[in-house]
């Protein structure tokens, strides 16, 4: 069965190519799948572990290798879905419960790492209506950076559905039971989901429009 | 004198490697994504012991039965001493890390 068209099987080909990414994803899938003694059996894997492989694998492996996975441009449900699978979701990113955005920004905001990384995407991924990329200083780059700096953190983004013809990003929380604060939650998601800057950098990432726009 | 056939054929066992789909291997996944499957092969003569040698010269005059002589390799052979992992995702998005699938390192045994 030979796929014709699926650049996130092309990313992944690249990967197992190379010694240290090949590696490195075997060390994260493996953190992200197996579960631990000290986990309960209900837990399917560790997501402290997880989430450290998966940082360590965008630190450690060269960014023309790690990016194609995670943002590789897909026209049919096949590759949209090995896409949304790259950070392995069931452990780092799905759980049982889906805390309010708030309350999972509050955390993030108690971790220096975490409080720094949420600020950057913030900052670079922020739409602006004077850019013609919607991004500020049009740098795509920049903001896709900034994306990828929050994987492995307690705000882990990723796809929430294997579409390939409308990308929505979110982290795993929702603005339920907000309370006076619903309109300060909706904001927070919607920096995620409804993000003009953050959906045309991963769109443009595939065709090589990105590279014009490194700072 | 030598022919160009035993030149060719000098090449020391080493590790050798195939590009390949993850279903072509064999082991029952289904998957499209491309590994980087590595194997040993080579020739061994450099590596033969008075043991080989020995076998050898007994094979040759007939010592052995007919059925002991074809099971009794009297030259080593390259093969794995030590194996690497593949990990990789099916075409049903799972998850699979096999163990020993390439090899990592080559001698003759």
């Amino acid at each position: 069965s030979v796929n014709a068209c699926n650049p996130c099987l092309d990313a992944a080909k690249a990967c197992n190519l190379n010694a240290v990414c090949k590696r490195q994803r075997s060390a994260y899938v493996s953190a992200c799948s197996r579960s631990t003694p000290i986990t309960l059996s209900s837990e399917p894997c560790s997501r402290k572990r997880c989430h450290r492989a998966l940082r360590q694998f965008f630190e450690r492996v060269q960014n023309d290798l790690s990016y194609p996975l995670l943002f590789c441009s897909c026209r049919d449900k096949a590759c949209a879905e090995r896409r949304r699978q790259t950070i392995v979701p069931a452990c780092s990113f799905e759980e049982k419960m889906k805390p309010n955005c708030l309350e999972l920004r509050r955390i993030c905001r108690s971790d220096a790492l975490c409080r720094s990384r949420l600020a950057d995407f913030h900052m670079n991924c922020q739409t602006t209506p004077h850019s013609i990329t919607s991004c500020p200083n049009d740098n795509y780059h920049g903001c896709l950076v900034s994306y990828v700096g929050l994987i492995g953190s307690d705000v882990t983004p990723n796809y929430v559905d294997a579409n390939h013809a409308n990308i929505t990003i979110s982290p795993w929380c929702s603005c339920r039971g907000s309370g006076n604060q619903e309109t300060e939650c909706e904001a927070f998601l919607r920096d995620f989901r409804e993000n003009a800057c953050l959906r045309n950098a991963i769109q443009a990432f595939g065709y090589g429009a990105d590279a014009g726009f490194l700072p | 004198k030598r022919t160009k056939r035993a030149k060719k054929g000098t090449k020391p066992c080493s590790l050798t490697d195939k590009q390949m789909t993850v279903s072509q291997l064999g082991l029952g996944y289904i998957s499209d994504e491309i590994i980087l499957f590595r194997y040993c092969s080579g020739k061994c003569v450099a590596g033969r012991r008075n043991y080989d040698l020995a076998l050898a010269k007994l094979k040759g005059q007939r010592f052995l039965t007919r059925e002991n002589m074809k099971r009794a390799r009297h030259s080593p052979c390259c093969r794995p001493t030590e194996y690497e992992e593949i990990t990789f995702l099916d075409n049903h998005s799972q998850y699979h890390t096999i163990q020993e699938v390439s090899a990592l390192k080559c001698a003759c045994v």
